[in-house]
């Protein structure tokens, strides 16, 4: 049995600014695992750069079920089981979320898969709402996020990574996005949770929780780490760590960690 | 063939309508003092006129029309007009669409009003100088058609330089509803100086959608006025999709108080096409509306100009005015061009523009493909979404499709072409 992520000294860069310094993970199919840290240390980049995101300049090793990420482009990647949940899902105006999902299962072989997904997901995930509105257009943070699940859903990818699905949302949010995580929670996909604070936590089970700080993971644990770090802050970890990651050059800020 | 003479012209059809007859005087007139405008002046700065009107010949009569295209639609009431000349006319019961050589010159007393200047320039010089025949649409007073007057303007015959013109007439309280498509074959050379002009009565409401699809060899001068009366409503779409040289000058005087004009378009321009929009809207009554929304898209070595004038008088306080253009460059070799301006004398108003040119979007690029899409499919998606959002807010759905799958099929056919 492959595991269903496997990073191996990934490092990333943005022109001659490291932000990731040689990370390590496993994640295996059917687990959540969780990666909390402080803001800069490089967690967004990490989703970004699995995804393949051509703004940063890559080494190392990913290898999602047993196939290597590295190399390859945004669309293979994808193809090849990565999805993503961005903390900052584009608007796509004039496009609806349906035509993307057919346009996408027009394109693959597994199309009719993803066709019979599509509205099943969307009653499960209460997606029918957005379904027929433009990508991302005029939804709430909540509904960005749950649109964003929903389509990892009908992707049905074998690595999921969640950048944030719980940032500027309220409570009530928060437990409706932990809960449809736990419906695309399965024996066939690793789920990674990016995160910078522990409240979806309250909801979901994690297997395994990792400290993020200066682009490398610096601590690793069981749901009990989450805990702690409630208590203690990052402060400690800031401190013995190196410090808060370079921030990304000017501009590129909000699209890179 | 006939030149450009005075003779060529002895007999027009619409010589019993008295401000008709003006107009072709001063046309006349004004075509010997007006030269061919050039590009060193700021109007046609874009644009690169290799011809002079002088030299063009109009076809001696109509030649045989073109087979219905891609843009005929279910309608209520037609006509088409071949080289100039009204071939064939069909009027529904609730409104009139006649040539305008038999209309009864008294329904047309006030449509004078929004007649284009006959010394706007050279082009419009010539329309009226050595133009005739015209399609009527009249809707009398409370008059209400819901289904569209489809109007087919064609050049067919090549070599000519065809003037024809549409006069659209909505009376107090009418609802017209009207779709214009210009068309000619894309062998052989054309030149057309078609002229629209519309008068919305009080409380009147006028939808209208014109198409531009020119054969790619057709120098299209165009030039369209719209005047709008108390609490009148004006939906305007329009589609350049065709044509070496489309340009189009339009006018929108907003004369009656509680008036809206909303308009809504898009244009895609390839290989060497260049599309230029020159629109004049022309708030002159309190409490008045208007919003335009243009998107184009250019790809080869086409090139797109959008110039839009909001002019706001003394008078026209308590006016809400805006004007949005979005443009994409698709190739290095293409260009788009877009100067919106405002000029406000009153000084309680709500008015702005929003003007944007660029590539296609690479965070939206990047989205598509992290769903699965590859590059190319993802870029279609943009833009068909691109164009979507204009096509949405068109006067007749029922040209949606058409509209759509033109400038989505250009934009494929590139892709497929290794163009993009």
């Amino acid at each position: 049995m492959t595991t269903a992520l496997e990073v191996r000294d990934l490092r990333a860069s943005i022109g001659s600014v490291e932000i990731l310094k040689g990370l390590d993970l496993e994640v295996g199919f059917g687990e959540l695992h969780v990666i909390m840290g402080p803001n800069g240390s490089g967690k967004s980049t990490l989703c970004h750069v699995l995804m393949g995101k051509t703004d940063y300049q890559a080494t190392g090793s990913a290898v999602v079920a047993g196939h290597e990420l590295m190399g390859e482009d945004v669309e293979t990647r994808a193809r090849l089981g990565v999805a993503a949940a961005f903390q900052y899902p584009t608007e796509i105006p004039g496009v609806t979320l349906r035509e993307l999902l057919e346009e996408l299962a027009e394109q693959r072989s597994d199309g009719a898969d993803i066709r019979a997904r599509i509205d099943e997901a969307a009653v499960r995930l209460d997606a029918t709402r957005f379904l027929d509105r433009p990508v991302n257009e005029g939804l709430s943070g909540g509904e960005k996020k749950r649109s964003e699940i929903f389509q990892l859903a009908v992707l049905a990818p074998r690595v999921a990574v969640l950048d944030e699905i719980d940032s500027g949302l309220d409570v009530d949010a928060v437990r409706e996005v932990a809960e449809a995580v736990e419906v695309m929670r399965g024996p066939d996909v690793g789920v990674l949770l990016i995160t910078h604070y522990n409240r979806i936590l309250k909801y979901l089970k994690p297997d395994r929780v990792h400290v993020m700080v200066a682009g490398t993971i610096v601590q690793s644990g069981g749901p009990e780490l989450a805990e702690e770090l409630e208590d203690s802050g990052y402060a400690d970890l800031v401190a013995q760590f190196g410090g808060v990651a370079p921030e990304a050059p000017e501009g590129d800020f909000l699209a890179g960690l | 063939m006939k030149p450009l003479t005075v003779d060529s012209v002895n007999a027009p059809a619409d010589a019993g309508i008295p401000w008709l007859a003006e107009l072709r005087r001063q046309g006349l007139e004004a075509f010997q003092q007006l030269e061919m405008p050039s590009s060193v002046e700021e109007e046609w700065r874009y644009v690169d006129l290799d011809f002079d009107l002088a030299d063009l010949s109009l076809a001696d009569g109509p030649g045989a029309p073109m087979a219905p295209g891609e843009y005929a639609i279910p309608s209520n009431g037609h006509a088409t007009i071949v080289d100039g000349t009204v071939v064939d006319v069909d009027s529904p019961a609730e409104i009139s669409v006649m040539a305008i050589g038999d209309a009864d010159p008294a329904l047309l007393a006030d449509a004078g009003g929004s007649a284009i200047p006959a010394d706007l320039d050279r082009f419009a010089a010539a329309h009226y100088g050595f133009g005739g025949d015209a399609i009527v649409v009249h809707a009398a007073k409370a008059a209400v058609a819901e289904a569209p007057v489809f109007i087919d303007v064609q050049a067919v015959t090549p070599g000519t330089l065809s003037l024809p013109r549409v006069v659209l007439v909505a009376e107090t309280q009418s609802e017209l509803s009207v779709v214009v498509v210009y068309r000619s074959p894309d062998e052989g050379e054309f030149h057309v100086v078609p002229h629209l002009q519309a008068t919305v009565g009080d409380n009147a409401r006028l939808k209208v959608t014109t198409v531009q699809a020119w054969g790619s060899a057709t120098t299209a001068i165009g030039q369209q006025r719209v005047v709008l009366g108390r609490d009148a409503h004006l939906h305007h779409g329009e589609a350049g999709i065709g044509g070496a040289l489309g340009r189009l000058h339009f006018i929108v005087d907003i004369d009656g108080p509680g008036a809206h004009s909303e308009i809504t378009g898009l244009y895609f321009g390839e290989d060497d096409q260049v599309l230029d929009y020159r629109a004049f809207i022309n708030h002159r009554a309190p409490h008045t509306t208007s919003n335009m929304f243009l998107k184009g898209a250019v790809e080869d070595a086409s090139h797109s100009v959008f110039t839009g004038l909001i002019r706001i008088e003394e008078v026209a306080q308590r006016v809400d005015a805006y004007q949005t253009n979005r443009n994409l460059v698709l190739s290095d070799d293409a260009g788009a061009e877009s100067v919106p301006n405002l000029e406000i004398l009153a000084n309680d108003v709500k008015c702005g523009h929003a003007s944007t040119v660029g590539p296609l979007d690479a965070d939206q690029r990047y989205y598509l493909m992290s769903r699965g899409l590859d590059r190319i499919h993802a870029d279609r998606l943009q833009v068909r979404g691109f164009f979507e959002e204009a096509i949405g807010r068109m006067p007749h759905p029922e040209l949606a499709e058409p509209i759509r799958a033109a400038v989505n099929d250009k934009y494929v056919r590139a892709q497929e072409e290794g163009r993009l």
